[in-house]
């Protein structure tokens, strides 16, 4: 197993390619080091200049007089092969290289001159072609793009790996705005050297990470994958967006019977063999990985609590729909919810605190749904658009979640008011969703992965 | 590419444990004859050949012979249908019993390498796509949840009032062809059909591209 520990976790970094023009990639992550509050050392490299940024300046990483962990290579791809050796020379092991211009163009033999300097030192080399590594805790941030124009996600436990810069890009500015916590983030281009087989593994082992979420276009050594990662959903979930789904090619192939397993079909069996979650989108990558943070594993019998009439039925079918049972409340549940409610109201799963409810009776039904003993999972529908719902809902669900030991899900559809709140309660920990549907196929994941 | 021919494949299966339907091979109509008396009526002709990958598009196969006449007769139209040249004999084959008709598959995934397939045969694999895939090798588990993944499963449980089939032994049907698959060099591997029992199943056809 690769030690990947310098590539997260550098106690010092050097910059190489680091540059005092605002324009360039050199600059925006030396500034974003800078900016982040890094803790360790940070080397700017370049034989042109003297300081950049207030900091001194090194011709190369043979001239810094201390140790260095790891280095952020952005350079023209030529020079690459060449930084990679003094690298080596220097006594760095992590190097993620940013600069593209190997054999995503084409240039095969580029590329293997990285791994032959890779291998010689022993180099683990994210990339090249690739966004940079982002780990929140240790504020180690090598992403080139600027921090007011991609935001930075909080710290948490769901770890990312993305073949795509642009992808990765994408989940990162996406889980910084939805208040989705994570633990370290990679963005591994041209998988020359470190491939997603090693990052899994890396990720598998390392105690801040409870989900690992990929965004894969294909794997470099498909055995190697499915064996590690077949390990590791035993203990951690994984969750997995393929790109390269299309029919064409598979159709082709399909012509008889003998030629069935298109390639993505074979991936899709790879993913079930291994148990991985398989979604469909951007948004169901978030949606699962939300739900599947859970620390706890439970069974599958699912309460719902509404305020609404109709969106608590949608819930109901999308239940079903995503193979979801719902739990029959106990006697006693039963007996103590009708001495809560208004006299029309039903004391049955799902159970609609009707359009009046408040705060307070929203804190009462969770206190005795969860703890009912037939009850696994809280599905929670608040719906921000009546009188009674205010900011102090979110207060009663936050501490239901802390006390109950069950996972709550929130559904909340609505416009700005209600994404406010949804945020908040997805900054807890809690997570939410928007529609009845999201919420179950996540719900339905979890299920699926503790009954594993 | 190249198709194994018939008897090293039926070699390959019988040393994986793979049931075949009981056949023989004849090189004459009157040796046809005495195979088909033998094996019990009826029977199927089909066409030995290693120059012929899809028997059935050319005219190749004839099933249901019920008698002598209808055995001689067919080998006529056999080898006419194919041309002398090309002819190397016939398998004389006992026609199976109705039963619900599977394709198990094998093939290579430049990724994965050796791959499992399992589904129903007919319109369920054409139209529905109705097939579930593994990468090999697979334990028992992992082919139990192959079984139950496709669509198709209720027919295997008895769906309308037919007997279930027998499950367990297309368990150890798909441990036996993943082996095969991941400890030989084959490209591709085809039993089509399967005929699946209430007890046991039988493999019809076979056809491996080394």
């Amino acid at each position: 197993m690769r030690n990947l520990d310098p590539v997260f976790n550098p106690k010092s970094i050097a910059v190489i390619g680091a540059s005092r023009e605002p324009g360039k990639i050199g600059h925006v992550i030396t500034k974003n080091f800078l900016d982040g509050g890094f803790i360790g050392n940070v080397y700017p490299i370049n034989p042109k200049a003297d300081e950049i940024l207030g900091m001194k300046c090194y011709p190369s990483v043979m001239d810094v007089p201390s140790k260095i962990d790891s280095a952020v290579v952005a350079i023209n791809s030529r020079l690459v092969p060449g930084v990679l050796k003094e690298c080596g020379e220097k006594g760095i092991t992590g190097v993620v290289v940013i600069s593209g211009g190997f054999s995503e163009v084409g240039n095969h033999k580029l590329e293997h001159k990285v791994e032959k300097v890779a291998e010689k030192y022993s180099l683990n080399v994210i990339g090249p072609n690739c966004l940079g590594v982002l780990n929140p805790a240790a504020r180690n941030d090598s992403i080139f793009l600027p921090i007011y124009k991609m935001g930075r996600p909080k710290v948490g436990s769901i770890s990312f790996i993305s073949q795509s810069g642009a992808v990765g890009g994408c989940i990162i500015d996406l889980a910084a705005r939805a208040g989705v916590g994570m633990a370290k983030f990679v963005s591994y281009g041209n998988a020359s050297v470190v491939d997603e087989a090693d990052l899994l593994e890396y990720l598998a082992d390392d105690d801040q990470t409870r989900v690992i979420v990929a965004y894969l276009e294909g794997v470099k050594r498909g055995r190697k994958f499915l064996k590690v990662s077949k390990k590791i959903t035993k203990h951690k979930p994984i969750i997995v967006l393929k790109a390269g789904r299309g029919k064409a090619a598979a159709e082709a192939a399909r012509s008889h019977t003998g030629s069935l397993a298109g390639s993505h079909e074979v991936y899709q069996a790879a993913f079930k063999q291994a148990g991985i979650i398989e979604a469909n989108d951007l948004n169901e990558l978030f949606d699962f990985s939300k739900m599947l943070d859970y620390p706890v594993c439970t069974g599958g019998r699912i309460a719902i609590i509404t305020n609404g009439g109709g969106t608590g039925v949608l819930a109901v079918d999308a239940a079903e729909e995503t193979g979801l049972k719902l739990a029959s409340f106990s006697k006693q549940t039963e007996q103590k919810l009708r001495k809560l409610l208004p006299e029309y109201a039903n004391a049955t799963n799902p159970l609609d605190l009707i359009g009046d409810a408040d705060a307070n009776r929203y804190q009462k039904a969770l206190d005795i749904v969860m703890n009912d003993p037939n009850v696994d999972i809280v599905v929670v529908i608040v719906l921000f658009q009546t009188v009674g719902i205010d900011s102090r809902v979110v207060n009663v669900i936050v501490k239901a979640q802390e006390t109950g030991k069950k996972p709550i899900a929130v559904i909340s559809t609505g416009g700005e008011y209600t994404e406010f709140h949804r945020r908040i309660m997805d900054s807890y920990g809690i997570p939410t969703y928007s529609s009845p549907y999201e919420a179950m196929r996540a719900v339905s994941k979890f299920v699926e992965y503790c009954g594993k | 590419m190249a198709l194994l021919d018939f008897e090293k494949t039926m070699k390959l299966l019988e040393q994986y444990g793979i049931r075949f339907s009981e056949y023989g091979i004849a090189e004459s109509p009157g040796e046809a004859v005495k195979l088909a008396k033998n094996l019990g009526y009826p029977v199927a002709l089909k066409v030995l050949s290693h120059k012929v990958v899809h028997k059935s598009d050319v005219g190749a196969v004839k099933l249901n012979l019920e008698d002598e006449k209808e055995v001689k007769a067919a080998y006529s139209k056999i080898v006419k249908a194919v041309g002398k040249s090309k002819v190397e004999g016939m398998i004389v084959q006992r026609m199976a019993p109705e039963g619900v008709e599977l394709l198990v598959g094998g093939k290579q995934d430049v990724q994965f390498g050796p791959v499992v397939a399992f589904g129903l045969g007919g319109i369920f694999v054409e139209i529905f796509e109705d097939v579930s895939l593994r990468i090999c090798p697979i334990d028992h588990e992992e082919a139990r949840r192959m079984i139950r993944e496709i669509k198709g499963y209720p027919i295997l449980k008895g769906a309308r009032g037919t007997e279930p089939v027998d499950v367990e032994a297309l368990i150890e049907l798909l441990v036996k062809v993943s082996k095969l698959m991941n400890e030989n060099r084959i490209k591709e591997l085809d039993l089509n059909p399967i005929i699946a029992y209430p007890k046991a199943y039988l493999a019809v056809d076979a056809r491996i591209i080394k």
